[in-house]
């Protein structure tokens, strides 16, 4: 358990410095860091099928496109964000924390006891046998997102 | 066991906390979508350690991998836009898209 804390801990870390980074380049790339601590995290808690997820399609894919739009608006992308709010971000992160540790216990307690089912069958039948609609959604919400990226890159006819 | 589950919840909040402060105050476009895949991690970490205190870890997995999907056309599609605004505007503030304003 004490490893689990130390990788969440740096998880939170690199979280922060991707907020606090002023150099976008810098921020992309302390994501990615925290993903791939999520991933092993993942791997810890016995989730092989997502820890893979997230560290190929998450700290891989999201940071190559995060880099490509970096690249892509290099020139005027400095951007003054306010001074008072990176003041007060470890202040304001501190004061949630100690609210966290206070008021967790009690709301952990409120949750309804779900009734834990019996595992059933490989991770494949779950994801194709139960989750079946999940998946036709996915699928169209991939279309989606392939479609509107294309809608937007599209050339511009000329009488536009 | 409600200990770990206690532990994990716990860092789930931290990290979503982290998310919306950023949205909440930064002013680059990118900076925001940061903030939401930042949000996005404390979801799904919430998701599967449910899923491993309520020994049903391989349903919750199944959940946590169509939230990935998800999270990715969510921030490809937001990119895909910021830089369609930035060839338009020149500029990634959040406070110069006035464009529709009334």
């Amino acid at each position: 358990m004490i490893l689990e804390i130390a990788l969440l801990c740096g998880l939170v870390v690199f979280s922060a410095a991707a907020i606090i980074l002023r150099d976008l380049l810098k921020a992309a790339i302390c994501l990615a860091a925290a993903s791939l601590l999520l991933g092993i995290v993942y791997f810890r808690m016995n989730a092989p099928y997502i820890g893979v997820f997230e560290i190929s399609v998450v700290a891989g894919m999201i940071t190559v496109l995060f880099i490509v739009t970096i690249a892509l608006t290099k020139t005027g992308g400095d951007v003054r964000e306010a001074k008072a709010a990176e003041w007060i971000f470890p202040l304001v992160l501190v004061l949630f924390l100690a609210v966290d540790i206070l008021v967790a216990k009690s709301l952990i307690n409120k949750i309804p006891a779900l009734e834990s089912l019996p595992e059933q069958g490989t991770f494949g039948e779950v994801l194709w046998k139960m989750r079946t609609f999940d998946l036709v959604g996915q699928i169209g919400l991939i279309f989606a997102g392939v479609l509107g990226v294309l809608a937007l890159f599209r050339k511009r006819s000329k009488d536009e | 066991m409600s200990n770990t589950w206690l532990v994990y919840m716990s860092f789930a909040a931290l990290l979503l906390f982290i998310g919306l402060y950023c949205l909440l105050t930064m002013r680059n476009l990118i900076k925001l979508v940061i903030g939401v895949v930042i949000g996005a991690k404390g979801f799904g970490l919430a998701l599967v350690a449910t899923g491993l205190v309520k020994k049903n870890i391989i349903l919750a997995q199944a959940l946590a991998v169509t939230f990935v999907v998800v999270e990715v056309c969510v921030v490809a599609l937001a990119l895909a836009l910021i830089i369609n605004i930035y060839r338009k505007d020149g500029s990634l503030d959040v406070r110069r898209l006035t464009k529709l304003k009334g």
